[in-house]
């Protein structure tokens, strides 16, 4: 985990289209969330919020966010025994990803105005440019190392 | 009790999240307190660090594009500063020459020289000041230090001087105490060094008296020094007389044009008379 908001605060939120970059933290917590359940989801959250504020120095408000982004991703949490299919699996992680960046991204343009922006600049802004961002992302690991793990 | 274990096995996911909402919350409230301040610099400490060796590691990628725009940056830089010090020295040498000029001469036009040559044999001025700026022929250019020469052609923004240290230059001229009248000419060799002619062996010159120019010029106005006498030596009839220039021409940039003019009546007489050009 401390490797990945390495990963995500040294590269990949250095990635910046009109104030947004994408969140490599939320895709993980929330594929936490589907794959485990909700209470280790929102302990990964914040945790990872933990580090992540560590580095930003927002910690309170990065542990807020990775908490509420592990605990809405847990909603869509699919249990082994269920006996889903892949496709499902997938829907689901998409579906929880996309709650995650939703809630999270709100939470960080209601509350962190780093660059002064009005607030009808930074919630089309960060919400929507940074959920597409982030998604685009989660596609992206989701083809190349998640959807081996969800099979598994 | 039972029930109790039973809500809170069941709600636990809530549980930890308002915990966990309840810590972080706290910890934004705490954001200023000292122990946090102090955790929150340390991250910042950390993350700038990385930061600078990333940053590094990745300007080794693009050094030499780094390099080309420094380069390109200097060169900017140093004709900038090349023009500045241009300018200000300009600006220097022009306040000088005005503020060191007798209070005479401030009606004099100030000019810069732009083009000169001073060969053996065809030592020629050329200055930044023509008919627009009211230069005619035959005005006569000097400094406050003394005689430069004479304008002899003017186009619209430039003019032609004809200097005291070339061949064809003379000029009219008298000594301070003993009021001894001769011509000072230049030969070739020391461009410090002019000849006073036409003075008779009987004249009372000494060395070290000033020559100015005289009444009997037909282009300098009279007063205008032009050197000192070094050496006087006896011929036959006349002396041979050395006068040491009284403007130092390796260094001449700025001059001032005299618009004052001998009357054009006595030049014509003059002329007239003699038949001799202008001295």
């Amino acid at each position: 985990m401390v490797m990945l908001v390495l990963v995500q605060h040294f590269f990949i939120s250095r990635l910046v289209i009109l104030h947004a970059s994408p969140d490599l933290l939320a895709v993980f917590i929330a594929f936490i969330s589907i794959s485990i359940g909700q209470k280790t989801g929102t302990t990964y959250g914040f945790a990872a919020g933990l580090i992540s504020g560590f580095f930003t120095g927002n910690i309170g408000l990065s542990a807020l966010v990775g908490t509420v982004e592990g605990f809405s991703a847990g909603y869509f949490h699919v249990p082994d025994e269920s006996h889903a299919t892949w496709v499902k699996k997938r829907r689901m992680y998409y579906i929880a990803a996309t709650t995650a960046l939703l809630l999270g991204n709100l939470l960080q343009a209601l509350l962190n105005d780093p660059l002064s922006l009005p607030l009808y600049v930074r919630l089309p802004e960060m919400v929507v440019i940074g959920t597409i961002m982030s998604m685009i992302l989660g596609a992206l690991m989701y083809k190349l190392v998640l959807n081996k793990l969800l099979k598994d | 009790m039972l029930s109790l274990f039973r809500f809170i096995a069941k709600h636990i996911a809530y549980l930890y999240f308002l915990l966990y909402c309840g810590i972080s919350i706290l910890l934004m409230q705490l954001q200023r307190k000292e122990t946090l301040d102090a955790i929150r610099q340390r991250g910042l400490a950390m993350n700038a660090s990385v930061a600078e060796q990333l940053s590094n590691f990745t300007g080794l990628f693009t050094l030499r594009q780094d390099n080309e725009q420094l380069l390109l940056q200097n060169a900017r830089l140093f004709s900038q500063v090349m023009r500045q010090k241009q300018e200000l020295s300009d600006a220097k040498a022009m306040q000088a020459a005005s503020s060191e000029a007798p209070a005479w001469a401030r009606q004099f036009k100030l000019a810069r020289i732009v083009d000169r040559r001073f060969s053996a044999t065809d030592n020629m001025v050329v200055i930044d000041a023509g008919s627009r700026q009211g230069v005619t022929t035959d005005m006569t250019v000097l400094t406050p230090d003394g005689l430069v020469g004479r304008v002899i052609e003017v186009s619209e923004n430039y003019a032609k001087i004809l200097p005291v240290i070339n061949k064809n230059f003379m000029v009219s001229v008298v000594s301070d105490s003993t009021r001894t009248l001769g011509l000072l000419s230049w030969q070739n060799g020391d461009e410090r060094i002019a000849h006073m002619e036409h003075v008779p062996v009987s004249s009372p010159l000494k060395v070290g008296e000033q020559i100015t120019t005289s009444d009997y010029s037909t282009f300098a106005i009279r007063g205008v020094p032009v050197g000192r006498v070094v050496r006087i030596s006896k011929d036959k009839l006349f002396c041979n007389i050395d006068i040491r220039l009284a403007v130092d021409f390796s260094s001449l940039s700025y001059v001032l044009v005299s618009p004052a003019k001998p009357s054009r009546e006595k030049i014509e007489i003059m002329n007239g008379d003699t038949g001799r050009k202008g001295q």
